[in-house]
């Protein structure tokens, strides 16, 4: 008689090798990007998941490292990275398919939820009462994202003040952000 | 077709010059709002993305994308948004680590982010006083009482979800 064990053994052995690491690099991904709302909040969840069994601890260090010292998503760098680390150019892919769907799934069903109640006076009031809150939100997060970072050297807070003279003078914003990272390349030696 | 190809545009451009969900709010304020969307709907964006699971940035891509032209829309904006993030992984798989962080894209962003902070707060500021929403002390007291919470790590979606309530009661 097999036993069940045996059957999964055996259907196993006939999928292609690594197949087991991607699945998991797909799990872990959707689960953290459906208990997390934001990149830096997934960062602590993945640590469980990811360290001492997909990765070490200083390779996990490197990966949240590189998320944030280049452009783009936080989330998806992170999956692709892990991903890479784990399971080459498929586990990338795995892993960025795990982070895309929860958003991707929760942002339709709110479309279709609110496009019913879009001119309700209710909602209407709550996206008014959520304004302070958004502008306290992006503060707080523009706080800790420039303390985090240099802090307050003198060649940051030139930026950050030839940045806020551009703003008001009423520059284009994409210019001044170029305009920022250029003098980093100059000036961050 | 034009529609699409400015929310690709927007959103390539959003992601090349953020690191992260949030720090992407500033540009994508300044460079979408009035043109693709409306103030209200930019806060809608904000406010929804941070509630709901999942990654901010496809979730800002996602709505404004719904949006701005439906389903084509939201895919072209995710498409946009993934983009960046993607071609400079695989570039860091490839060459990039070699050279771990001695490199000018990370002495690059290492100068993006004070004016991204800078920016975030500039429009923080517009958004509590600026166009509908005029000063008085019921924004103030939200704004204060949001603040607070943030500093002592309040999670955002109960805060926003507390903000949005307090609003349903008092600002009619």
């Amino acid at each position: 008689m097999k036993t069940s064990g045996m059957d999964i053994q055996q259907s196993s052995d006939k999928l292609p090798p690594g197949f087991g690491i991607w699945i998991e690099l797909f799990w872990i991904f959707f689960k953290t990007n459906l208990f997390t709302s934001s990149g830096p909040a997934s960062v602590g969840f993945l640590y469980r998941d990811v360290v001492d069994h997909l990765m070490t601890e200083a390779e996990f260090v490197e990966a949240v490292g590189f998320s944030n010292f280049l452009p783009g998503s936080e989330a998806l760098k992170l999956a692709m990275f892990i991903g890479f680390d784990a399971g080459g150019y498929p586990g990338t892919v795995a892993a960025l398919l795990g982070a895309i769907l929860p958003p991707t799934a929760s942002m339709l069903v709110v479309m279709l939820v609110l496009q019913k109640f879009q001119n309700a006076s209710w909602m209407q009031g709550f996206i008014h009462g959520t304004v302070p809150a958004v502008a306290m939100l992006i503060s707080v997060a523009a706080w800790k994202m420039f303390r985090g970072s240099d802090g307050f050297q003198k060649r940051t807070l030139l930026i950050a003040a030839l940045s806020l003279i551009a703003f008001i003078l009423g520059a284009p914003t994409p210019l001044v952000l170029l305009g920022g990272g250029l003098l980093g390349i100059l000036w961050f030696r | 077709m034009g529609i699409l190809l400015s929310l690709f545009w927007l959103f390539l451009k959003v992601n090349l010059l953020s690191t992260s969900g949030i720090a992407s709010v500033g540009l994508l304020h300044q460079e979408a709002v009035g043109k693709l969307l409306t103030e209200e709907q930019f806060v809608q964006a904000v406010s929804f993305s941070s509630v709901l699971p999942g990654s901010e940035a496809e979730k800002f891509a996602m709505f404004i994308g719904l949006r701005v032209d439906g389903v084509a829309g939201a895919l072209v904006s995710l498409l946009g948004a993934s983009l960046p993030p993607t071609i400079l992984m695989l570039g860091v798989f490839t060459v990039l680590r070699r050279l771990r962080r001695e490199t000018w894209l990370t002495r690059f962003v290492k100068g993006l982010i004070p004016a991204v902070s800078v920016l975030m707060v500039y429009v923080a500021y517009g958004l509590l006083t600026g166009g509908k929403n005029p000063f008085n002390w019921q924004m103030m007291a939200v704004a204060a009482l949001s603040l607070v919470a943030f500093i002592y790590d309040v999670p955002p979606p109960i805060v926003l979800i507390a903000a949005g309530v307090v609003g349903i009661f008092f600002f009619k």
